[in-house]
């Protein structure tokens, strides 16, 4: 099947089975490594990324839920001005450890800044809360969030 | 205490910091393996599907080792692949590839093998039960009096038991192997903790086939905390026997349902203990443990968890009549291994829960119990090793003030009274022995090797990894400091044993204490030899020296005498201490423990960098509070879990504010931190719940379920 997206601001278009799972897609295709695979059933967020501005896990979103919609990766709001405001705050706090579920993070980070970033600890814990992090205990994370809205 | 940034964070946030799963080689196929799915049995048959066309695989099994088909361990004794018999399920029996990385998913997926089934031990209390399932040498620490327990003394006897515990890293265990056949090197890319181990296997499986085997680790090692320490030697071994048939490159990377089935385990536990307390001096007069492991179908490492344990198990006390027994019990489930704490965490679950039993007994208050009991300088471990500092009972005293204990004690009986809902507080303490047991450093005789450049670059060369901890910027850090040189002109490289001296393994909390401590010494004694004040001014004026190679071996402190035989003597040069006080709490409709706060505070020395060390402890205590809380991997009637959905991770929502506090910090040695945070914390949970609802429970996790049987047990007075 034929599916055409917006992917990191940019127009694409694949040939492919309809059941391909996005993360692969991201991966093979377009060598979009940022975007890991942790359980690969929709529990741990390590696959996060911005479908039409919300975040899913890549794992559990198929080719044909793709076509004609907008999706931003790790590498992608990287190059955000709030994106890099985020990898400064993390950076800063080194809240960064094995740094494998964090891509994951800084997507699920994202999207709560822009849509609400309010500096509240209960509403970021409850924004991250489909992210798993095995190594940091999640305090370093929080402080890093609540870091990021306090200078944006 | 610099708290200087990561070297590696900006690329692992952006995503161009490589895990395993990131590198490719041309002609690359994947692989998989073939387990069994059976307990204990003959295989009969195994019957591949039909559509496929065969000539596309590569295969391999047990017959196609050249070399030896036992993995390396300190017990070698689990073969790489199964012969005829297979002893657990998850055992396995073949390693697979295909370039199709999905169509061999489902090749594997429809391969159906029949088994001659036989009578197999799949729950750990049918396994740690009898003891005719122990086997293995028994270790026994033997500080007994001879003398008969005084009449007077109060005499406890309690058994505990722990779970096993999923190690979760969140990167999966994986490797790529790739053959290269015109100078007989196979080379591995690992995601593992101990590069040399893994050498090691693919040495013992390929034997004289190669010429050597050289291992780099991948960039990024997502997460490791134990479960990549002897699982990647077997992992590795069957992906270099897929390349070397293949001549392809064979990347293998586990399922997250295969890796949480098949690879190691925190070993399930049944602590027995027999104690008594003289009710005058509430002193505890006599103690005598049973301290036994389920360590699954093969020893593999489980002997030196086993040293661990019983050389941690009587906790942080001095009572003066003391027998330690550990044994190791067999089960038809896969080698439980390595997880950060080893051994440890279960003998403080135990511990820490009967010194609150006690101190119920006795009607005196968990903290006073402790105190009076608490082992001080002067008095001595059950190996007679001297107790040379007071450091644990100031983490005790320092965490009691900072939570405010005993008021919160009053407040929350207060509260209690007039609410169905109950507040708790528990408190547990813990320590940990930095680097291996005993003679183990001596034997290891790590080296390090520092190259410096032209340009005043220091490459420093170690076999440690970063899998998280931030070891490579600790390690440059300790080193850059010590002589006073830029950060950016210091750097760990990627560990590979073609160019790494063998510093040892990256376990036992040892990288920062022996591996960091010797490169500190090591700049010092650069310094001294080549007579600078400045590195980079002397580099400059003396261009025809450099590059130039340095190498240092790390020599134990000679006070370090252990006689592994009897188990006397020092078992570890030092010890970092930690005591932790944990808020809880329960919500009586729904029988679930809420954590609400904890504090804990540590002595591990000198603090390399404050925030990454912080941040490590955070991550330890949460493993920890969890361990009592909610994780556990196999549930009668059910069987193991199968991943996250049925295994119980903390998340963000699950979680009380951690407050970390370092202590007597103002002293050169930094020592051992990776593994003192996980072992400490469960127990305090338990002793919380206990604290508001006067019920003990005397098995970790205390979830829902469990909760509800012992209230109901009590109401009925069972």
């Amino acid at each position: 099947m034929k599916v055409s997206f917006k992917l990191n601001n940019k127009n694409v278009t694949i040939n492919t089975d309809p059941m391909r799972r996005l993360l692969d897609i991201l991966r093979e295709d377009f060598n979009l490594l940022g975007t890991k695979e942790s359980c690969g059933e929709g529990e741990c967020g390590a696959c996060t990324v911005l479908l039409d501005g919300k975040p899913v896990t890549s794992c559990l979103v198929n080719a044909v839920h793709i076509d004609g919609k907008e999706v931003m990766t790790p590498e992608g709001i990287a190059q955000e001005p709030l994106g890099k405001l985020l990898i400064d705050c993390f950076d800063e706090t080194n809240a960064v450890q094995c740094g494998f579920c964090f891509p994951g993070f800084l997507v699920t980070s994202y999207h709560y800044l822009k849509t609400d970033g309010e500096k509240n600890l209960n509403k970021i814990k409850k924004a991250l809360s489909g992210n798993i992090c095995r190594c940091t205990g999640y305090q370093k994370i929080f402080e890093s969030v609540m870091l990021a809205c306090e200078r944006n | 205490m610099k708290s200087i940034r990561k070297i590696d964070a900006i690329p692992k946030l952006n995503g161009s910091w490589k895990f395993l799963d990131d590198y490719s080689y041309e002609e690359m196929i994947h692989g998989q393996l073939l387990y069994s799915t059976c307990h204990h049995g003959f295989i009969k048959k195994i019957a591949f599907p039909d559509g496929y066309n065969l000539s596309e695989f590569t295969m391999v099994s047990a017959k196609d080792i050249p070399g030896e088909n036992i993995v390396p361990e300190p017990e070698c004794d689990q073969p790489f692949m199964a012969e005829k018999e297979v002893f657990h399920f998850g055992q396995v029996i073949m390693g697979i590839a295909h370039p199709d990385r999905k169509l061999l998913r489902e090749f594997i997926s429809n391969t159906k093998i029949e088994y001659e089934e036989l009578s197999a031990i799949i729950d750990i209390k049918e396994c740690l039960e009898n003891q005719k399932n122990a086997f293995g040498r028994e270790l026994t620490i033997d500080h007994r009096t001879g003398k008969k327990p005084d009449p007077n003394w109060i005499h406890h006897h309690k058994i505990y038991y722990t779970p096993h515990q999923e190690q979760a890293y969140l990167e999966p265990q994986g490797m790529i192997a790739v053959w290269q056949p015109e100078d007989k090197i196979m080379f591995v890319r690992a995601t593992c903790q101990c590069p040399f181990f893994v050498k090691e296997g693919v040495e013992t499986i390929m034997s004289d086939t190669i010429k050597e085997a050289v291992i780099e680790t991948s960039e990024g090692i997502g997460g490791a905390f134990g479960g990549k320490e002897d699982f990647p030697s077997l992992l590795a071994g069957i992906t270099s026997l897929l390349s070397y048939k293949s001549g392809k490159p064979v990347k293998i990377v586990l399922e997250r349902e295969d890796d949480i089935q098949i690879t190691t385990k925190r070993h399930p536990a049944r602590i027995e203990i027999n104690s008594w307390t003289d009710p005058e001096t509430k002193k505890i007069m006599k103690i005598d443990i049973d301290y036994r492991l389920d360590a699954g179908a093969y020893q593999t490492l489980s002997p030196v968890v086993l040293a661990r344990g019983v050389l941690h198990a009587i906790s942080g006390y001095c009572i003066p009549d003391a027998f330690i027994r550990g044994r190791l019990f067999r089960s038809n489930t896969p080698s439980n291994g390595a997880f950060r704490g080893f051994g440890a965490p279960q003998a403080f679950a135990a511990m820490e829960a009967h010194i609150d039993d006690i101190a119920a007994n006795l009607k005196v208050n968990p903290y006073e119990f402790r105190k009076i009991n608490i082992f001080k300088s002067g008095d001595e471990f059950p190996t007679t090793q001297p107790i040379l500092e007071d450091h644990l009972s100031d983490c005790l005293e320092c965490v009691i003030e900072k939570s405010n204990y005993l008021n919160k004690l009053k407040e929350f009986k207060e509260w209690n009274k007039t609410h169905k809902d109950k507040k708790g507080i528990g408190i547990s303490i813990g320590y940990h022995g930095g680097g291996y047991t005993g003679n183990g450093e001596k034997v290891l005789n790590s080296e390090v090797k520092v190259v410096i450049k032209k340009d005043a670059t220091v490459m420093i060369f170690v076999a440690n990894t970063d899998m998280g901890q931030g070891a490579h910027t600790t390690l440059a850090q300790m080193f850059f400091e010590a002589i006073d040189h830029p950060r950016e002109k210091c750097l760990v490289q990627l560990p590979n044993t073609s160019k790494t001296p063998n510093s040892g393994p990256t376990v036992a909390s040892r990288t920062i204490y022996i591996i960091g401590n010797l490169l500190r010494k090591f700049a010092f004694k650069i310094k001294d030899e080549l007579g600078f004040e400045n590195l980079e001014d002397y580099v400059a004026s003396n261009q025809n020296e450099f590059p130039r190679e340095f190498r240092m071996n790390f020599v134990q402190d000679p006070s370090v005498v252990f006689d592994d035989e009897n188990y006397v003597g020092v078992a570890y040069k030092d010890y970092s201490w930690a005591a932790c006080v944990t808020e809880i709490y329960y919500h009586a409709d729904t029988y679930q423990i809420e954590l609400t706060k904890n504090w804990s505070v540590m002595d591990i020395g000198k603090v390399v960098n404050q925030k990454i060390a912080t941040g490590q402890a955070e991550g330890g205590v949460l493993q920890g509070l969890a361990y009592g809380l909610c994780e556990f991997f196999y549930k009668p009637g059910y069987g193991r879990m199968h991943g996250f959905t049925d295994y119980a991770l903390p998340t963000t929502m699950d979680i009380p504010e951690i407050n970390i506090e370092f202590i007597h910090t103002d002293t050169p040695i930094a020592k051992g931190l990776g593994e003192i945070p996980m072992d400490f914390p469960a127990p305090s949970v338990r002793n919380a719940f206990h604290n508001a609802t006067g019920v003990f429970i005397d098995e970790i996790p205390l979830i829902p379920e469990r909760i509800l049987g012992s209230i109901k047990n009590l109401e009925l007075g069972i």
